[in-house]
C-alpha cells in the first residue's frame, strides 16, 4: 500500500495526516493542477457536487449515495472549506483522491478557496487549532490558487435510463407516453425514485414542446420558427467547437454541453473561451471576471444586478439564455447558494444550483443533492474534443440560426445529514487567550 | 465602595436641567481604522461602563448571615421598577407584531421574507410605541432654546437597531449591542430610578434583557433569521453574546458590595461548566440561568454533537477555575470580538447620548493595531505570512459582510489582553493593548458576503444594474 493510499485510508476514517505529508500532498496536487486549463473538459458520466463546507461526515454520506471514488466520476464545484468542523479532513481527502485518481475527480475553485475568506470564515482557525501553526493553512492556500475555475461536461446523454417506478405517484411527476424519454429523476438516499419528468422523443425543432427548450435569446426576433428547420446545425460534441455536420444529416437536436462553475456568470465573460484567457494562479481578486465566476448568483431579474454579497453580480434568465445559446450549452451547473431542496433549476432549466451540505451549519434543515449526468452511448461513446477552439462555429451558424439544444438527462440524488451517533466526544482543547 | 477606596464606576446620568443638543445619531465608523477612534470615544466608555455595571449586578450577593443571595431568572428577590415594567410592555407589543405578520409559507432559501414586513411594521410604529411606554419628559427632553430635536430621535435609533436586518434577514451581536445602547440611553436620560448595590441593574438584566433575548429567539425561529456574520462552528454563538456574560456572572462567587469582582471560582452549588454537554442539565439550568438559556437555544436549533457545532463553547466548558474565570474571559472577548470588530460596530450610530467625541481619559491604543483593519483596496494575505499564530476565538458578530464595507484582514499577533476595565474599578477606557479584532464576521450561513468594498465598485454592463437588483445597496 502506497503512502497515498494509506493517507486516503486515514482521512476516510476522519483522522488527519501529519503536516509533512500534507506538504508533500499539496506539492503533488499543485504539479497536477498546474497542467489543467482554467476550464477542465470532463466526459460524462459524471456526478456533479456543490458546497461541502467541511461537513466531512456528510461528504462520506455523499460518497455512499453517489458511489465511491474511483467507481464514480466526480466533479466538485468548490467551497470545500470554512464554517464546518472538518474542513481539513474534507479538503485533504478530496485532494488525496485527486492526486490518486486524477481522471476520476475534478475539483474547481469556490469563493471560499481563498486566503482572505478562510481567515474570516473558519478554515484558518481550524488549521491553527488542529495543527498548531498556520503551515497547513498556507499549503492549502497555495493549492487553492491552482484550482480550475470551471469545467465543461461533454457527452452527456439526453435521456436517463429509468431507475425504476416512482415510490410515490406525486402530482409533479409527469406520466410518460409510449415514446417519451426520461428527462429528470429525483432519488432519495435509499435509491428510490421520488419524482420523474419526461419529454417527447424524436421531436424536431419545429414542433418544440413544452418540455424542450429553445435556447435562442428571447430578443432574437430574427430567428423565426419557420426558418430554423432547415438551418445548418452543429452535430459535433457541444462545447467543443467541433462543429461540422458529422452525420451528414440535418440533426435537429443535440445534447448541449454543461458548464460547471462555482458562482455563476460574469458581465466580462461572454464566451467560455474568455474564461480560458484568465490568469488564474492567484488569490481570488475582489473584482473582475475571475471574481465574478466564483461569486455571482442567478436571480429573478433581467440583465445584471448588484450583488448584496459585495462581490460578483446578480444575473437574470435572459443572461443565462444568451450565454448558453452563444456557447452551445444546455445547462449551467453551479453551487454557492443554499437551497432547501438540495437542487434548484431556474430559467426553464437553463441553470441549476446544486448544494451538497445537508443541514447546513447544523441548523438549516435542508437536504443536499448531487447531480448525475449519464453518458450518451448512441454515438458509440466517442466524443469529439477540441480544447480552446470553442465557439469558432458562431460565424458559420449565422445570426438567424436558432439551435434547439436538448438538455441532458438529470438524475438528482437527494440525501440528508449523516447519522451522528457514531461520533465520540473528543478531549477539550485549550481555551482561547481570553480565558487564560 | 470598594476596599481600595475607589468607587465602582456607573454610567453617569445627564443633568436634566442642561441636556445636550440631541441629534439624529449618525454613522461614524466608515472604515476599519475608525474603530480605533471608537475605542477612545465617550460612547465606547459609556457602553463598556454600562455593560460592566450590569455584569457586576448579576454576581450573587453575600448576606450578613454568611449565606448568599443569587439572582436566577424569574427570581422573586428582584423587584421590577415601573420603567422596567413599561419596557416589558414595549417588548410585548413588539412581539405582537409577529402574529400580525406570519412567516411566508412559500418557497424560500433560508431567511423568511416576511421578516422584512415585520421590520417595516415595527419601523412605522416605533415612535408611537416609544411614546406609549417611555415617559414623555424623557422623550421630549431637549436643550432649551435650541433647534435640535428631542431625545426621542436618539432613543429611536438604538431601539430600531435592535431587531436584526430586514434587508439581510439576519440578526447578530451588532443588533444586541444596539439594544444595550437603547437601555444605556434611557439610563443616561434618568429613565431608571436611583438605587443602590445593583438593584435597578439586576431588574434591567432580568426584567428587560432576558425577555428581549427570548423575543429575539422567537424572531430567529419564526423567520429563520440567519446569523449576522457566522464563522460557522468557529464562533462563540451564531447570534448572541450578552447572555454568556450575564449568565456566567450569575454562577460566579458571591460578593459584598465592596468586593472586587471575582476573577475565578464559582458559587457553591453552581452547575459545572462541563454540564453544557448534558441535555438534561441544560434543560434544568436554562430556566434559571442566562448562560444556559443561550446554550439551550443552541440545542433547540442545532442538530449534531455539541462539541462539533459549538467547539468554542465546548472548550470553555472545560475551564476548571470556575464561572468567575469564564465571566472575565467573556467580557474580554466581548470587548475584542464585538466592540472592536469593524463589521459589528460599524452600524452603531453616534449622537449626543453616545458621543463620538474623544474621551479625555482614554489611552490611545497602539496605533498599528487597528490601522490595518480597514477597508482597503486590497488586503490579501502576504504570501508567506501567517495571519497569526495564536488561537483566535471569534465570535460571529457582524451584521455585515466580510469585505463588503470592510476588509478581511489578517488578525494581528497581538494577544487579546484588554483590561477588564470597570469590573476592576478602573475607568473602562484603557484599551491600550486591544487585539486586532478586525476579522470580519462573515456573512450568514447562507450567502457569503465579500469582505471588500461597501459600495459597488463598478456598474454592471447593461446600465440597469442598481435598479434591477432588489438587494443591492
Amino acid at each position: 500500500m502506497s503512502d497515498l493510499d494509506r493517507a486516503i485510508e486515514q482521512l476516510r476514517a476522519c483522522r488527519l495526516i501529519p503536516e509533512s505529508q500534507v506538504r508533500e500532498l499539496c506539492y503533488k496536487a499543485r504539479e497536477l493542477l498546474i497542467e489543467e486549463g482554467n476550464v477542465v473538459s470532463v466526459d460524462a458520466p459524471v456526478t456533479i457536487c456543490g458546497d461541502i463546507h467541511g461537513q466531512f461526515h456528510d461528504l462520506m454520506e455523499l460518497f455512499r449515495v453517489g458511489g465511491d471514488v474511483p467507481d464514480t466520476n466526480y466533479l466538485f464545484m468548490g467551497d470545500f472549506v470554512d464554517r464546518g468542523f472538518y474542513s481539513l479532513e474534507s479538503f485533504l481527502l478530496l485532494l488525496c483522491l485527486k492526486v490518486r485518481y486524477p481522471d476520476r475527480i475534478t475539483l474547481i475553485r469556490g469563493n471560499h478557496e481563498s486566503r482572505q475568506i478562510t481567515t474570516v470564515y473558519g478554515f484558518y482557525d481550524e488549521c491553527i487549532r488542529k495543527y498548531g501553526s498556520a503551515n497547513v493553512w498556507r499549503y492549502c492556500c497555495e493549492v487553492f490558487d491552482y484550482l480550475a475555475l470551471g469545467a465543461i461536461v461533454l457527452g452527456a446523454s439526453s435521456e436517463l435510463e429509468p431507475t425504476g417506478p416512482p415510490i410515490v405517484n406525486e402530482t409533479q411527476s409527469s406520466m410518460p407516453l409510449d415514446d417519451d424519454e426520461l428527462e429528470t429523476e429525483v432519488l432519495n438516499s435509499r435509491g428510490e425514485v421520488t419524482m420523474s419528468t419526461y419529454r417527447p422523443r424524436n421531436r424536431s425543432s419545429s414542433d418544440s414542446s413544452d418540455t424542450s427548450r429553445n435556447i435562442s435569446p428571447p430578443r432574437d426576433i430574427s430567428a423565426a420558427p419557420g426558418q430554423t428547420a432547415g438551418a445548418p446545425l452543429r452535430a459535433g460534441a457541444p462545447g467543443t467547437g467541433a462543429s461540422s455536420d458529422g452525420n451528414g444529416s440535418a440533426t435537429t437536436t443535440r445534447t448541449g454541453a454543461v458548464l460547471c462553475v462555482h458562482g455563476g456568470l460574469s458581465p466580462l465573460i461572454d464566451s467560455v473561451d474568455k474564461i480560458r484567457l484568465i490568469d488564474r494562479k492567484q488569490e481570488v481578486p475582489h473584482e473582475g471576471a475571475m471574481c465574478d465566476l466564483l461569486w455571482s448568483d442567478p436571480d429573478e431579474i433581467e440583465g445584471w444586478g448588484l450583488s448584496p454579497r459585495g462581490a460578483g453580480f446578480l444575473f437574470g434568465g435572459d443572461i443565462v439564455k444568451q450565454f448558453n445559446h452563444l456557447n452551445g450549452l444546455s445547462l449551467v451547473a453551479r453551487a454557492h447558494q443554499l437551497v432547501m431542496e438540495g437542487y434548484k433549476e431556474m430559467f426553464d432549466g437553463g441553470i441549476v444550483t446544486v448544494w451538497s451540505a445537508p443541514n447546513y451549519c447544523y441548523r438549516c434543515g435542508n437536504v443536499a443533492a448531487i447531480l448525475e449526468l449519464g453518458e450518451d452511448t448512441s454515438n458509440g461513446g466517442t466524443i469529439a474534443r477540441s480544447n480552446g477552439e470553442y465557439g469558432r462555429s458562431n460565424g458559420v451558424l449565422g445570426s438567424n440560426a436558432a439551435t434547439t439544444v436538448v438538455s441532458p438527462g438529470r438524475r438528482y440524488r437527494v440525501f440528508e445529514a449523516a447519522a451522528q451517533d457514531t461520533r465520540g466526544m473528543p478531549a477539550k482543547k485549550p481555551v482561547a487567550d481570553y480565558f487564560l | 465602595m470598594n476596599t481600595d477606596g475607589r468607587s465602582l464606576r456607573i454610567l453617569p446620568k445627564l443633568n436634566p436641567q442642561a441636556p445636550p443638543n440631541f441629534i439624529t445619531p449618525g454613522k461614524k465608523i466608515h472604515e476599519s481604522h475608525d474603530v480605533s477612534t471608537f475605542l477612545v470615544s465617550k460612547a465606547y466608555m459609556d457602553i463598556m461602563t454600562f455593560l460592566l455595571q450590569l455584569n457586576r449586578s448579576m454576581f450573587p450577593s453575600k448576606l450578613p448571615n454568611g449565606k448568599f443571595q443569587d439572582w436566577p431568572l424569574h427570581s422573586d428577590a428582584v423587584q421590577f421598577s415601573a420603567p422596567v415594567r413599561q419596557l416589558q410592555g414595549l417588548l410585548g407589543r413588539v412581539e405582537d407584531i409577529i402574529t400580525e405578520v406570519p412567516p411566508d409559507s412559500g418557497p424560500r432559501r433560508f431567511g423568511n421574507i416576511s421578516f422584512r414586513k415585520w421590520h417595516q411594521v415595527l419601523t412605522d410604529r416605533a415612535s408611537e410605541l416609544l411614546r406609549e411606554f417611555l415617559p414623555a419628559d424623557l422623550l421630549e427632553m431637549r436643550s432649551p432654546n435650541s433647534e435640535h430635536p428631542s431625545a426621542e430621535v436618539e432613543l429611536k435609533a438604538y431601539f430600531l437597531g435592535s431587531w436584526g436586518s430586514g434587508q439581510r434577514l439576519d440578526y447578530g451581536t451588532g443588533h444586541e449591542l444596539s439594544f444595550l445602547a437603547f437601555l444605556g440611553a434611557i439610563w443616561k436620560l434618568g429613565g431608571f430610578p436611583q438605587s443602590a448595590d445593583g438593584v435597578e441593574e439586576r431588574a434591567i438584566v432580568l426584567g428587560v434583557i432576558e425577555p428581549y433575548l427570548e423575543l429575539v429567539r422567537t424572531l430567529i425561529k419564526t423567520y429563520t433569521l440567519e446569523p449576522a456574520g457566522s464563522h460557522g462552528v468557529w464562533g462563540l454563538d451564531d447570534h448572541s453574546f450578552l447572555p454568556y456574560i450575564f449568565g456566567s456572572a450569575q454562577l460566579s462567587p458571591a460578593i459584598h458590595e465592596a468586593d472586587l469582582t471575582p476573577e475565578e471560582g464559582s458559587l457553591p452549588g453552581a452547575p459545572d461548566p462541563g454540564d453544557v454537554v448534558k441535555p438534561s442539565c441544560v434543560e434544568k439550568e436554562r430556566k434559571v440561568n442566562l448562560y444556559f438559556s443561550a446554550i439551550g437555544f443552541i440545542y433547540d436549533v442545532k442538530k449534531g454533537p455539541f462539541w462539533e457545532h459549538s467547539p468554542m463553547l465546548y472548550d470553555i466548558s472545560g475551564i476548571r477555575t470556575g464561572w468567575g474565570k469564564i465571566n472575565k474571559g467573556m467580557v474580554k472577548m466581548y470587548n475584542a470580538e464585538v466592540l472592536s470588530k469593524f463589521p459589528v460596530v460599524q452600524h452603531l450610530p453616534f449622537g449626543a447620548l453616545f458621543s463620538w467625541d474623544r474621551d479625555p481619559n482614554a489611552v490611545t491604543p497602539v496605533a498599528s493595531v487597528h490601522s490595518t483593519s480597514g477597508p482597503q483596496t486590497r488586503s490579501v494575505q502576504p504570501e508567506n505570512e501567517a495571519p497569526s499564530t495564536t488561537v483566535r476565538p471569534n465570535t460571529d458578530a457582524s451584521t455585515r459582510a466580510p469585505w463588503a464595507s470592510t476588509e478581511a484582514n489578517p488578525p494581528s499577533r497581538a494577544r487579546p489582553t484588554v483590561a477588564l476595565a470597570g469590573s476592576r474599578h478602573e475607568p473602562p477606557s484603557f484599551t491600550s493593548t486591544l487585539p486586532n479584532t478586525s476579522r470580519l464576521p462573515p456573512g450568514p450561513m447562507a450567502p457569503t458576503r465579500a469582505p471588500q468594498a461597501p459600495t459597488m465598485r463598478r456598474s454592471p454592463p447593461g446600465g440597469d444594474g442598481p435598479t434591477k437588483a432588489p438587494w443591492a445597496k
